[in-house]
């Protein structure tokens, strides 16, 4: 018997040793297909299902968290938007099955823990937590984003405000926004529906149209012509422009009009405060297209905005090429009309850079981060974008922007409480495109306090003709502006 | 010993404790520990010269398996807990009773019922009934079991006595065909009558893992005990014809082929649970993802069948190669036991004894990473299940008297008085001393 036995040791030896290799088979040798096999989900579920750490403001409210789920769920933990909708478009949101958007992709290596420095540090705390996520705060106050949700209301359109010094996000708000609490939802069947649903609504709920849209910027821009012309030498404060209610542009036979075919005319503090037309149109046309266009360069138009979060977009203007052939749309383009398109963001910053003696900061949301033990991992410091005027061309355009506040289109609803003196600039523009929709957009740009200058904004909303038309951007987007000013100025 | 069995449960203990394992599992943890070095105890009181690696290396599985229960449900961990307390007390209750292995073969014929009728219990109506596709459960009032579990011991107990009795009868045979002596018909009944069992639990209950695990059992043990090559041939033969004729009549047995075969193409189906026990076990690695850190859950019935994915997935190539060199050492120590023993009974009983644990081991982590058609069978002292651990732990209970006894026959450990003879001894004495003092009245 006892061969026997031994014989059976050594069939049962062979048994085994068969499963040891194709144990070493499938965990050594097929294991990359088998990580990469499009239906196996542990990975990322392994990593979606981890501890996240917070997303806060810079006044310390949470705007995303991640909390312990009932025992027995599926998940172990669910990110929450405690705000809501009110940062979606900072924030954004993470999810398994439809990836991470905004802050919540950009910095998801710090939130989950996963930067080398906080593996790291990780190593050292192996026995006390497992967690070593770390958090985002955000340059955003709270306050003042409740200011410009509430002032825009259910009205379509941006409100930015950044820090003139900077280039720091104060508040940034459009509306229509979403929750992100219902994309984050586990159930992603639901989710997929909420979010299919929002993409499809022509007003674009998902898309931060602060800083991912651009609009037809209107007479705000007659800034950049203003400052360009300034700059190069072709107008002055005493430069006088005659009383017209039209001016015909090389070309064409199509006369362009002021406001209403008004008459309008005067120095250039006067046209300025009155938002004349015509006066801008010439402006642009003795610059000449290699000129305007190197002046909208300088100003960063045709480059995506740099900004801190995913897909900024770039405002347009337009090339030298194409303007030599269309001179026409070179003079409305002096005034904001024609192709000309920008971005909220962007006229925010050039209104801080007007208050920022030319310069131009780089605009930025994430303030700094932070490990699982507060330690502070990274703090963005504040560069310039670009250097978009001379100190005293700045100053030049100071003064013009104070009349407009004081006496000019935004005089009758940009009020500051306390008495603080603004200065700004509004802008109305009308597309009415053969077979669209009419549109209209009202546009106020600006900033406080206009002697030392602390926060600068863009507001504007998207709107029919009927509605805004009716009066210039100042009726509709100043009344807004004054409400997150006051909130921005009050804030200490 | 005792040390061994403490730092692999303190190992298993702080790796749950690192883990996000709940700190409530920590007392069913001490608890464990408690309950294996009581068992521990007992062996070295009640079997001391037995051999000192299986009780450990099972002790480990029975951890191992115990950790991954508990990280997949603390409920069904308590519940787990509980078994192993019955389990260790069946295991020290076995080596109270059966002090003289020897003994046991009186009752081939007993055991052959016990085992006949236990296989059959889950074919009556209104006492089994059907779980996960197999109708291999009895339910008794309160208690749900699997009375295969507790056959093939009473089988491989009745085997080993049969054999032991006519094994030589039936090795001594005259017939022939061809180059191979063929057994007398009288003598080839058993066998076909185990072939027998095999196909009605197959049938019957859909059983696919404890058929083959009886029919490989049988077959080895006759022919270990005729030493005659023959019976493997015929074996395999009826096995071949078996598995032929199964895979044409039913359906689910070709379900499984066709599973083992490409689990991925059936992946919304059948193949599921194979796809995800490969996807774990890709995803453990070499060293596994960490207790707690992978998602084994994933896995259907992982606490039961798969669990060998789980451990794969969670503790990586190495703790599934410490679970395959386990049970190769308790293969090696149950044959060890086999070899010095002299008894033809108490050598067939080893083996026996010896070949469920491996190849029911083998069965199913072979069909948990694709080495055969997946046959549904728990893995022993390692998966979620009461029947099979208080089984297992009597199995094992068993082969440690075996070891024990042969070596106080060959003088290893002093052949010191059993339990019962001490018991006896003290009522003799007691019984002297009150004549004593009756002669003293006098």
């Amino acid at each position: 018997m006892n061969q026997r036995i031994r014989r059976l040791a050594l069939a049962l030896l062979v048994l085994y040793a068969v499963l040891f290799v194709q144990l070493n088979f499938i965990q050594v040798g097929r294991k990359a297909s088998l990580d990469a096999d499009v239906r196996n989900t542990r990975q990322t579920v392994r990593d979606f299902d981890e501890p996240r750490g917070p997303i806060l403001t810079a006044d310390g409210v949470v705007i995303a968290e991640s909390r312990r789920t009932e025992p027995g769920s599926t998940y172990s933990w669910q990110r929450v938007y405690p705000e809501g909708e009110l940062f979606a478009h900072l924030t954004g949101y993470f999810t398994l099955a439809y990836g991470a958007t905004q802050v919540e992709r950009v910095m998801n290596d710090v939130l989950s823990g996963n930067t080398a420095e906080q593996q790291l540090s990780g190593v050292w705390s192996v026995f006390d937590t497992d967690d070593n996520s770390g958090s985002v705060t955000l340059t955003l106050d709270a306050n003042v984003q409740q200011a410009a949700k509430d002032a825009l209301g259910e009205r379509e359109g941006s409100v930015v405000v950044l820090d003139v010094q900077t280039g720091a996000v104060k508040a940034m708000w459009s509306w229509p926004s979403f929750d992100p609490n219902t994309i984050a939802d586990h159930d992603s069947a639901e989710a997929g529906v909420w979010l299919q649903f929002l993409d499809l609504l022509p007003s674009k709920p998902l898309l931060a149209n602060a800083y991912q849209e651009r609009y037809m910027p209107g007479s705000t821009f007659k800034v950049i012509t203003t400052a360009a012309a300034l700059e190069a030498g072709v107008v002055s404060l005493d430069t006088v422009f005659a009383e017209e209610s039209q001016y015909l542009p090389p070309q064409t036979d199509d006369p362009i009009e002021n406001y209403n075919g008004r008459s309008c005319g005067g120095d250039l503090t006067e046209v300025f405060r009155r938002s004349c037309n015509t006066p801008f149109a010439r402006l642009s046309i003795d610059l000449g297209p290699s000129n305007m266009v190197e002046a909208a360069t300088r100003f960063g138009i045709g480059e995506d905005v740099p900004f801190d979060l995913p897909s900024p977009a770039a405002s347009a203007f337009g090339d030298v090429d194409y303007f030599v052939d269309n001179l026409p749309l070179l003079a409305i383009g002096g005034f904001g009309q024609g192709n000309t398109q920008m971005v909220p963001l962007h006229m925010a910053a050039i209104a801080a850079a007007i208050a920022n003696r030319g310069t131009m900061m780089t605009p930025f949301a994430i303030d700094l981060t932070r490990d699982h033990d507060g330690k502070v991992l990274d703090r963005t410091e504040p560069t310039m974008w670009r250097q978009v005027m001379s100190p005293g061309v700045a100053s030049t355009m100071v003064d013009l922007m104070k009349v407009v506040a004081s006496s000019g289109t935004a005089s009758c609803c940009l009020k500051l409480a306390d008495g603080v003196v603004a200065a700004a600039k509004t802008g109305t523009a009308q597309l009415n495109g053969p077979g669209e929709p009419e549109r209209s957009h009202a546009w106020m740009i600006g900033f406080a306090p206009a002697d030392t200058p602390r926060y600068a904004f863009a507001v504007v909303l998207k709107g029919t003709n009927a509605e805004i038309s009716a009066g210039t951007g100042g009726t509709l987007a100043g009344p807004v502006a004054s409400k997150v000013m006051n909130a921005a100025l009050r804030d200490r | 010993m005792a040390g061994l069995v403490t730092a692999g449960a303190y190992t298993l203990a702080s790796l749950g404790q690192n883990a996000v394992i709940p700190s409530r599992i920590l007392p069913f943890l001490g608890l464990m520990l408690l309950l294996l070095v009581s068992a521990h105890v007992a062996v070295r009181w009640l079997a001391s010269g037995a051999d000192s690696t299986l009780l450990p290396v099972a002790a480990l599985l029975n951890g191992l398996g115990y950790v991954m229960i508990a990280r997949l449900s603390e409920r069904l961990a308590g519940l787990q807990t509980t078994w192993t307390f019955i389990g260790i007390a069946v295991f020290i209750a076995v080596l109270v009773f059966v002090e003289r292995i020897n003994d046991l073969s009186r009752y081939t014929w007993h055991f052959f019922a016990a085992g006949a009728g236990l296989l059959l219990l889950p074919l009556i109506p209104g006492l089994g009934f059907s779980s996960g596709g197999a109708r291999i459960w009895v339910n008794i009032g309160p208690i749900n079991f699997q009375p295969g579990e507790f056959a093939k011991l009473a089988l491989a107990l009745f085997f080993a006595g049969y054999l032991a009795e006519r094994g030589r009868l039936i090795s001594t045979s005259t017939r022939r065909l061809g180059p191979f002596t063929i057994p007398e018909s009288r003598d080839l009944l058993p066998l076909v009558a185990a072939w027998g069992f095999s196909v009605v639990i197959m049938v019957g209950q859909k059983d696919l893992g404890s058929s083959l695990l009886f029919f490989t059992l049988f077959v080895v043990m006759v022919w270990v005990a005729t030493e005659k090559t023959s019976y493997l041939v015929i074996g395999l033969g009826l096995f071949v014809v078996a598995c032929v004729v199964a895979y044409n009549l039913f359906d689910h047995v070709q379900t499984r082929v066709a599973v083992w075969l490409d689990p991925w193409s059936r992946y919304d189906g059948k193949g599921y649970q194979i796809a995800q026990a490969m996807f774990a076990l890709g995803n453990g690695g070499v060293t596994g993802t960490g207790l707690g850190r992978g998602l084994p859950q994933r896995i259907p019935e992982a606490k039961n069948d798969f669990i060998f994915a789980a451990i794969g997935e969670e503790m990586g190539l190495l703790g599934a190669t410490i679970v395959l060199l386990s049970f190769m050492v308790i293969i090696g120590a149950g044959l060890r036991i086999a070899l010095r023993t002299q008894r033809p009974f108490e050598k067939l009983l080893a083996t026996g004894l010896t070949t469920i644990i491996g190849v029911q081991a083998f069965i199913i982590i072979g069909g948990v990473i694709r080495v055969v058609p997946l046959t549904g069978i728990t893995l022993p002292f390692v998966s979620y299940g009461g029947s099979s651990l208080v089984a297992n732990y009597a199995l094992l209970a068993l082969l440690i008297r075996l070891s024990d006894v042969s070596a106080r026959r060959l003088g290893e450990v002093p052949d010191t008085p059993m339990l019962s003879e001490r018991w006896a001894a003290r009522r003799a004495r007691k019984r002297t001393d009150d004549v004593t003092t009756e002669v003293s009245d006098i």
